[in-house]
């Protein structure tokens, strides 16, 4: 079914993550029924969010992308959550040996999928692109994704609280380097001549 | 056997850590106070002591020296004299150690905001108590080597390597960097001029990092990890092999402050590739931290401080990881003079450096007195405030940054500049709010640490540690 744990996961998700773990997904129904579609939302409301309205600073008028340039940028966003997804469920795959919770890959996969649930959907908010703006409602959105991280790793993983309290700690630490490393290969790109294309 | 009767001299060690709370405080204050000025310039008050431009220097010197320094003068001779199995060599020039650097933070604090300062970055002072820093920090080397010197062991434990070369290369940054004529009691003028003025400011600057900010407090990590989880060293081969890695390698990355300066290419690009190589042994000691650190899970329930040093140890990996991307001349371009400097500062400074002094005083204070802590739940009250005030502070700070960054460079088709400084000024207002919040939550952690401190110390009494024997020659 499309999208069905994603309530639960704001409703009671000690008990949606005891469900997704005995469903088994595989890692392409998993993609199929899930991150496709929310993986999206940021994606294409930044599309619209940079070509349609714009953002202001100061006094100014609104500053746009061309469509074009939004739309390599929406499309490289896309993939890079896609790939995203799937590199932390690979590492956590790869970290759970030293956590003393060995557990299939696709397991790992959906727990990374369904951890980002929160700022998948706060990417509705691109639609209006002011900084401010998309930062204070992004902290809530962060705020519950760590939540759900350590309240997933014990049970999708299956180790004691403790355990999952080192081993999330690890899985957020590398998630703040992934982060950087996006930072600053944007930085490179933009200083290498792709820079996005305003409209004046 | 009269050797095994002795004592440890931890006098000196209780000053030192209970400095280190007060400074900890003080110094947190004034960044608090001053972050606030960033996004209410009212709060200057017209006063010209009270400007950012003389409270900044305050701020660094207080938390880095004052802070920073006294979680390592207690560390170190608290970890010196367990480890060699001997009592502290020479303990009225100990003595002299603490009261000489109380002296040198005073007469900062009353310097600095004075506005008498050499302008050069972490070493405002003028050259009398730069002076006065030389005679207590060549004192401190001799208590120090002096009591590896008359060790019981043959041995030397890595985390006394770590300090060694903390202390040696500080000496050396700090004599050659603050090389200054003097034209009055307060004001002298730097032995460089021009650019060589600036490699020498940032070879100092940057090392004062890597050796003050970093090999120092990697010593304290390689002692209180292991003791604290109650396991030994992951890999004891791997923080030798860090340790000679990370003295070589930290030394060349200074020109990395300097990119796109009057700096010579080759000297800047150079900075940059030693500034990547970094990451190995940055990452080697990180490693060892965590894998020693994962198998005390058991113990996590009952013991809060583990946690401080989790997080310590994650921040050092991620912001060793930041240094050496912002490192990269295309990045540097961008981050340079943004508040993402700022931001990358403090996820080392707050998340690694604070943290792991933190966790080192819940441990030692308590033993130095004799008694449990006063509350384990306010340690715990303290974490979590802490962890979500820095993690407010460095996401406005890389926001903000990267922000400013893109405002100063954009440009119209014309080649005039799209913004104003005045314009990207405006646009950090929120982010200065959300960093001011984030400072002062990890202030209040300080203030709760001084209160479980303060009720823990005064339930106990200073006590006196017998030296206990070595373990058989192995």
């Amino acid at each position: 079914m499309m999208l069905s744990h994603l309530f639960g996961l704001f409703s009671n998700p000690q008990q949606e993550w005891q469900k997704i773990r005995d469903e088994n997904c595989t890692i392409g129904k998993c993609y199929c029924s899930y991150v496709f579609l929310l993986a999206a939302i940021p994606p294409v409301s930044g599309y619209f969010g940079t070509t349609l309205f714009g953002w202001e600073i100061g006094a100014r008028e609104a500053v746009k992308l061309s469509p074009d340039s939004a739309l390599v940028i929406a499309i490289a966003y896309y993939l890079v959550m896609l790939i995203g997804v799937f590199s932390m469920g690979f590492v956590i795959h790869w970290m759970g040996k030293t956590y003393g919770a060995e557990q299939p890959l696709p397991r790992c996969i959906s727990l990374a999928a369904y951890v980002a649930t929160p700022m998948f959907l706060v990417g509705i908010f691109e639609l209006l692109p002011i900084l401010w703006l998309n930062f204070v409602v992004g902290l809530p959105a962060l705020a519950y994704t760590v939540y759900l991280l350590y309240s997933g790793v014990p049970i999708m993983m299956g180790i004691p609280e403790e355990r999952g309290f080192l081993f999330s700690s690890a899985v957020l630490a590398v998630g703040l380097v992934a982060l950087v490393s996006a930072l600053a290969a944007t930085a490179i790109l933009w200083g290498s001549g792709f820079a996005p294309q305003f409209v004046d | 056997m009269n050797d095994t009767s002795m004592t440890y001299n931890d006098t000196v060690v209780r000053q030192f850590s209970i400095m280190t709370v007060v400074w900890g405080i003080v110094g947190m204050t004034v960044g608090v106070l001053i972050a606030a000025q960033m996004a209410w310039p009212v709060l200057n008050f017209d006063t010209p002591w009270l400007t950012f431009g003389r409270l900044r220097p305050l701020h660094t010197n207080a938390v880095v020296f004052a802070f920073g320094g006294s979680a390592l003068f207690a560390t170190s001779y608290y970890v010196v004299q367990r480890t060699c199995h001997t009592r502290l060599f020479a303990p009225a020039l100990a003595q002299f150690t603490f009261w000489g650097w109380t002296l040198v933070i005073l007469l900062a604090a009353i310097t600095l905001p004075l506005g008498y300062t050499s302008s050069k970055e972490y070493a405002e002072l003028e050259w009398p108590i730069d002076l006065l820093i030389t005679v207590v920090w060549v004192s401190y080397a001799v208590v120090f080597f002096g009591t590896l010197a008359k060790r019981k062991v043959r041995h030397i434990y890595v985390a006394n390597w770590f300090f060694g070369s903390f202390i040696l290369t500080v000496a050396m940054l700090h004599v050659v960097n603050s090389a200054a004529l003097p034209v009055s009691m307060l004001k002298s003028y730097s032995a460089y001029s021009g650019v060589q003025d600036a490699m020498v400011q940032w070879w100092y600057g940057h090392n004062a990092v890597g050796f003050f900010l970093t090999a120092g407090f990697l010593g304290i990590m390689y002692y209180f990890i292991p003791k604290q989880a109650e396991r030994p060293v992951y890999s004891y081969r791997l923080s030798v092999v860090h340790f000679w890695a990370l003295a070589f390698t930290y030394i060349w990355a200074g020109p990395h402050h300097l990119h796109y300066t009057a700096l010579p290419d080759w000297t800047q690009s150079l900075g940059m590739v030693f500034s990547l190589i970094l990451l190995a042994p940055s990452w080697g000691g990180m490693i060892n931290g965590i894998m020693t650190l994962s198998g005390a899970w058991e113990k996590l329930r009952s013991d809060p401080i583990l946690k401080f040093l989790i997080v310590s140890v994650s921040f050092y990996g991620m912001s060793t990881f930041e240094g050496p991307m912002m490192a990269i001349k295309t990045v540097n371009a961008l981050s340079h003079y943004t508040d993402w400097t700022i931001g990358h500062v403090h996820s080392g400074a707050l998340g690694w450096v604070a943290f792991i002094s933190i966790g080192a005083m819940y441990f030692l204070i308590p033993r130095l007195f004799g008694v449990e802590i006063y509350s384990k739940r306010l340690i715990e009250t303290h974490f979590w405030i802490a962890t979500i005030g820095v993690v407010l502070y460095i996401t406005s700070m890389w926001i903000s940054g990267i922000m400013q960054g893109l405002m100063w460079r954009a440009f119209n088709s014309d080649g005039t500049l799209t913004y104003s400084f005045v314009e990207s000024v405006q646009a950090m207002h929120p982010f200065y709010i959300v960093r001011f919040l984030g400072g002062s939550l990890f202030l209040t952690g300080m203030l709760i640490m001084a209160y479980n401190i303060y009720r823990t110390v005064s339930s106990g009494k200073a006590v006196a540690t017998v030296v206990s024997a070595p373990a058989a020659a192995h």
